[in-house]
């Protein structure tokens, strides 16, 4: 990795650990336990599209290590780390599928694929199935959230230099 | 942008609505299920810790409030606050307590979840108390 890479990717993930620090101090709009806005996967987003695979895992999995410690929610850190890999996974595999075109539904799936990995893993915890109710509200929230990213990201193309 | 969809896009959207519409229709089917048949019922709150059922208490027969501490395994409490017909989390030591702001619940729409502490409040109801005091007429489903 060129050292000028290394720091455009350290800027991404500084950009991302912000917006993450931002949308940590709102509180919570709904008092449901997973739904939150997402902010932070425009930088992801831009970096699939602009950048690489490669780019896009490295600085997801530092803002989410980095932000379990800078805001102490190491709690947290299971349910955000298999959300942010499902639906990278699922945002990887589309934008593929999409031709790298339509990036609002490559974001609205992996909005569905974060609250699907979060909600696995507090099946997992609790052992209880009836948080299962949550699922209606989680699908719901997470097509609306990710289509807010998505038109971020969109509105953000040649805003941001890509990668040379 | 919305011109000259390909086919995938097209219906990678189909799905994405279907699952909004399916969503939506889950949510209300749920709550009309409540308001609609819940007379002589007893309402039970079940309290449930990693899983395992810790207690249930029957919020029908409830008449004065009180209040309970439930400690989690790895450290860490949530006071629960039983009322007449309602239970909720009044006070908890987890880092976004949104199991407090999820408030009272008095109907089985939506659990009170504390991840944290991995404590779920779940209501169902029941009709126990009508099998001793009156012969069923009828089952219909």
């Amino acid at each position: 990795m060129s050292p000028k890479k290394l720091a455009t990717l350290g800027l991404f993930t500084t950009m991302s650990l912000i917006i993450y620090g931002v949308e940590c101090a709102i509180p919570p709009l709904v008092p449901i336990p997973g739904i939150k806005l997402g902010l932070a996967n425009i930088v992801t987003l831009v970096l699939l599209r602009d950048f690489s695979l490669r780019d896009a895992i490295l600085v997801l999995l530092a803002r989410i290590l980095l932000s379990a410690l800078l805001f102490g929610q190491a709690l947290s850190l299971l349910y955000s780390l298999t959300g942010g890999i499902v639906s990278l996974f699922l945002m990887a595999l589309f934008h593929h599928f999409l031709r790298k075109k339509e990036i609002v539904i490559t974001s609205i799936l992996g909005g569905i694929g974060h609250n699907l990995g979060q909600i696995a893993v507090a099946l997992f915890l609790t052992k209880t199935i009836g948080i299962l109710a949550y699922l209606p509200f989680l699908l719901l929230s997470g097509i609306l959230t990710g289509c807010f990213t998505g038109f971020c990201a969109h509105f953000l193309q040649g805003r941001i230099p890509r990668d040379r | 942008m919305f011109r000259n969809r390909s086919k995938t896009a097209g219906r990678l959207l189909l799905l994405i609505f279907l699952l909004a519409a399916g969503s939506l229709a889950a949510i209300f089917i749920r709550a009309f299920g409540f308001f609609t048949k819940n007379d002589g019922k007893v309402l039970i709150a079940d309290l449930y810790q990693d899983g395992a059922l810790l207690t249930s208490i029957n919020l029908t027969a409830v008449t004065e409030s009180y209040t309970f501490s439930v400690n989690a395994p790895g450290g860490g409490s949530n006071l629960v606050e039983v009322r007449p017909g309602e239970i909720g989390i009044r006070e908890a030591d987890c880092p976004d307590r949104i199991c407090v702001r999820q408030g009272y619940i008095h109907t089985s729409l939506l659990p009170i979840t504390c991840l944290p502490h991995r404590l779920v409040i779940q209501l169902r109801t029941d009709n126990t108390d009508q099998i001793d005091t009156e012969v069923p007429d009828a089952v219909v489903r």
